[in-house]
């Protein structure tokens, strides 16, 4: 399982994949404040990227891919590169 | 041109398409993505649908023409470039060859062939039918460069919503909006990865299609509906992008950002005819002339009046020109001839007219952002038959022995008639048509040669073919193709490297599992290398299969009763491994349609060897076969050391001479018939010429008692040939005997001397 689900967030691990999409939406939808870690993200599908982009749960580290981070509102300013 | 002349040239092209369409389908089918190679696939199919139009060969036509549909539309990128299709579209060229030789050959298609032509076309309109993207829509490419797109003024939204948070926009080459379809998850798509993994990616923005429920109705999202829309800018051009997105061909739309520029830089000239461009250059011509005419001493009232008239004319044509025609009337009637050149001089038409150099500098920014080939640049090719060029040759043969006349003439004159200036005369006249003919010679063998890629381009199809029917995965690497060599050298070469790849693919290269097993990878290679040593041309033939078992050659030589056991088992493996070259050898123990029938090496040996060529094979076990073909840069001149016995003189081949001894009547020794002799601690068997060429005379010895001994290389070893005396080495154009002469052995040909003398060329691997 590439998602942990603890108490307070749920970690996203290494490549997220297809299947992983509903369950995490259900559980998004359950929590009161809804928290993902991605700091060791590598690639989520985008079924998932979608259910993050629509549930907006507060996001906890930077992606290691700088795509995804920028897709999420998360890459640093003017610097496209890295 | 008369109907046959255009049937020839018919013929010619109509090989040089499908040769090329045969070279292009191969490459394409290593890379399918490439679409300039598509494109120029395409073209070429199409030259030759059009030309099988001009004449009523309807059987390839319809052939070609399913080929010409099929290819428009893995053009369009509405059909998958397959294996299948590839098949397809091979089969059909080698039926079109076919039709070609026929033509070629009786003027029509023969009735049997063209009943063919029904099912192949039906069989290629079938993948047409067949492809499940059929009717899947083209790519919404909105190109701000072609008119024709109506949405110019609404592109902008998305783009522009990208540009204007992009600080590098300027250096992005392209943009694209990917709006993935809804269902896509459910088809095991990820466009988020598909987006990710773009070509040059430069900045990447996720929207949705719909916004995003709020609230309560968020219960109602579902996840595995596709509400994305990517945008993307890339460094990458719109072609490789639309590459990277063939697979959602309907659900991309692209912008050529560099077209985009390069449509707004220039405010677009419009394009100068060639005819435009005459009229141009002839008028600047006649302004000059008219300055001229103005600059002469002393001109008639009527010229002057001539001149101003020509000038005003000329204004006239430019509609550019009106201030400086309105200058011309303003000058004082009527004009002194030196007012009227001043003026002349400051009016530079060149200024007026936009000169050739702006022109073409546009046009090459034109060109460089359209696809359109630039017909009026390309080098001018002249196609002219290879017998014309054959005649040339034989005709500069001629007139190189006809120079060699003159100085014999040149002696004539001092010794016999003393005229000993005209002698020096002659020989200077000698120089400057030797150094002519020479250039001449040197120029004609230029023409003749041939890259020997050309050779080579059929391999690629032979290798596809056998690896796939002996289900081996083998790739062709050609190395060196533009090595240039004479047409006689590298025509010849075509069939002794065919069965050579053969024996490699057949032999050489193991099967996948097998490969796997020994740590190799799967795919074997086989490499040909062609390059230039001195006057050499070297081609090499490389695979990285198993190699050859010297011990299975020795015993296969042995039991085909080729060498004697005790000899086989004293070889050593490399000389072992040489066995294959002799004829009538085979290790393979059924006969297939590739190889096992006995006539291998010692085919390609012997060809290779016609052509003055020589083969060396190298061989470890487990590792590759590697075949060298050492070949002459050209055949039309060939060195002979010219020998004379028993009051003959004779030639022969340079190329084969180890060296030219003296040995003394003494140091031969007899043993029965046969006399050797020692030559630097090697005993070296003495062979009479006279004997050999059934000549009734003793070899003859110079005063000290010496007999002259020329030593040849044949395949055995050194030969010691005596011969009466040695007369020099000389540069002859080899004619082979023909007619009743051809059976002749023991002789290679015939050349002319200088001296209107006929020398006969010695076959010394005949003769002995």
């Amino acid at each position: 399982m590439a998602i942990q689900y603890h108490a307070k967030h749920a970690a996203l691990e290494g490549v997220v994949s297809v299947d992983e999409a509903e369950a995490l939406q259900q559980w998004l939808r359950d929590q009161v404040l809804p928290a993902v870690h991605l700091g060791l993200c590598e690639h989520l599908h985008a079924a998932v990227l979608q259910v993050l982009l629509a549930l907006r749960p507060k996001l906890i580290g930077v992606p290691l891919d700088h795509w995804l981070a920028s897709a999420l509102g998360l890459a640093p300013e003017g610097d496209p590169t890295c | 041109m008369n109907t046959t002349e255009l049937l020839d040239q018919f013929v010619i092209e109509a090989r040089e398409c499908l040769e090329s369409i045969g070279q292009r389908l191969l490459e394409v089918e290593q890379d399918p993505g490439n679409v300039p190679l598509l494109n120029d696939l395409f073209r070429s199919v199409h030259t030759l649908k059009g030309n099988c139009g001009l004449f009523e060969f309807k059987p390839l036509e319809s052939v070609v023409h399913a080929a010409e549909d099929l290819l428009d539309r893995v053009r369009n990128r509405t059909l998958q470039y397959s294996d299948q299709l590839a098949d397809a579209l091979l089969d059909a060229m080698d039926y079109s060859t076919e039709l070609v030789d026929q033509i070629e050959r009786q003027g029509k298609i023969d009735e049997t062939s063209a009943g063919r032509s029904g099912p192949l076309a039906a069989q290629l309109r079938a993948l047409l039918v067949e492809s499940p993207a059929a009717d899947a829509p083209d790519f919404h490419v909105t190109s701000p460069a072609s008119p024709a797109s109506p949405n110019q003024a609404q592109k902008a939204d998305w783009l522009q919503a990208l540009q204007s948070d992009a600080a590098n926009g300027a250096a992005a080459c392209s943009a694209l909006r990917y709006t993935p379809e809804p269902e896509c998850f459910f088809k095991g798509e990820d466009p988020w990865r598909l987006a990710c993994t773009a070509p040059g990616l430069m900045q990447v923005h996720v929207g949705t299609q719909q916004s995003w429920p709020e609230g309560d109705a968020l219960d109602g999202l579902d996840c595995y509906r596709c509400n994305l829309v990517i945008l993307l800018l890339s460094s990458a051009t719109l072609p490789e992008l639309l590459v990277h997105f063939r697979c959602v061909p309907d659900q991309i739309e692209g912008v050529d950002l560099q077209a985009a520029l390069v449509q707004q830089a220039d405010a677009v000239p419009p394009p100068v005819s060639p005819g435009e461009l005459v009229l141009q250059r002839r008028a600047t011509a006649l302004w000059a002339d008219q300055k001229a005419l103005l600059a002469r001493p002393g001109l008639s009232p009527g010229a002057l009046a001539g001149a101003a008239r020509s000038l005003r004319g000329l204004l006239c044509a430019w509609p550019e020109a009106a201030p400086a025609r309105e200058a011309l009337a303003a000058l004082p009637q009527p004009t002194p001839a030196s007012v009227l050149l001043a003026w002349a001089q400051q009016q530079r038409p060149e200024l007026l007219v936009p000169t050739e150099a702006t022109r073409s500098s546009t046009s090459t920014v034109r060109s460089s952002s359209s696809d359109e080939p630039g017909a009026d640049r390309q080098p001018r090719v002249l196609k002219v038959s290879q017998d014309k060029v054959d005649r040339l040759m034989d005709l500069i043969g001629e007139m190189v022995v006809a120079k060699n006349s003159l100085p014999y003439l040149a002696q004539r004159a001092e010794n016999v008639f003393a005229q000993r200036e005209l002698a020096r005369e002659i020989k200077a006249q000698y120089a400057v048509i030797n150094r002519i003919a020479e250039d001449m010679q040197h120029a004609i063998m230029q023409v003749r040669m041939l890259p020997v890629g050309t050779v080579f381009q059929r391999f690629g199809r032979l290798v596809r073919d056998i690896s796939k029917k002996l289900g081996k995965e083998v790739q062709l690497v050609i190395e060196g193709e533009d090595t240039e060599a004479d047409k006689n050298v590298i025509e010849p070469l075509a069939d002794p490297l065919i069965h050579i790849l053969r024996n490699s693919l057949d032999h050489g290269i193991e099967m996948p599992e097998l490969r796997r097993a020994q740590g190799k990878p799967a795919q074997g290679t086989i490499r040909i290398q062609a390059r230039q040593e001195s006057d050499r041309v070297i081609i090499e033939i490389t695979d990285d299969g198993a190699g050859i078992n010297a011990g299975r050659v020795r015993e296969k030589a042995v039991e085909r009763g080729l060498i004697p056991a005790d000899r086989a088992s004293s070889l050593s493996d490399e000389d072992a491994v040489q066995l294959i070259f002799m004829p009538g050898f085979s290790t393979a123990e059924t006969i297939s349609d590739l190889s096992g029938r006995g006539v291998g090496m010692d085919v390609v040996r012997t060809a290779v060897e016609r052509i003055n060529g020589a083969v060396e094979l190298s061989s470890r076990a487990g590792q590759g076969t590697t075949i060298r073909l050492s070949l002459p840069l050209s055949m039309a001149v060939t060195n002979v050391m010219v020998i004379e016995s028993a009051g003959r003189r004779l030639g022969v081949p340079m190329d084969l001479i180890v060296e030219t001894v003296r040995v003394h009547a003494d140091d031969v020794h007899h043993f029965k018939s046969a006399r050797t002799t020692v030559l630097r601690g090697r005993i070296v068997p003495l062979r009479p010429l006279n004997e050999l060429l059934a000549l009734d005379a003793d070899p003859l010895c110079n005063a000290e008692g010496e007999h002259a001994v020329l030593v040849v290389r044949l395949a055995g070893g050194n030969v010691g040939l005596l011969v009466d005396q040695f007369h020099g080495a000389s540069d002859i154009i080899l004619k082979p005997l023909d007619g009743v002469l051809s059976g002749l052995i023991g002789f290679s040909g015939t050349a002319l001397m200088g001296d209107g003398s006929v020398l006969m060329i010695l076959n010394p691997k005949e003769l002995l």
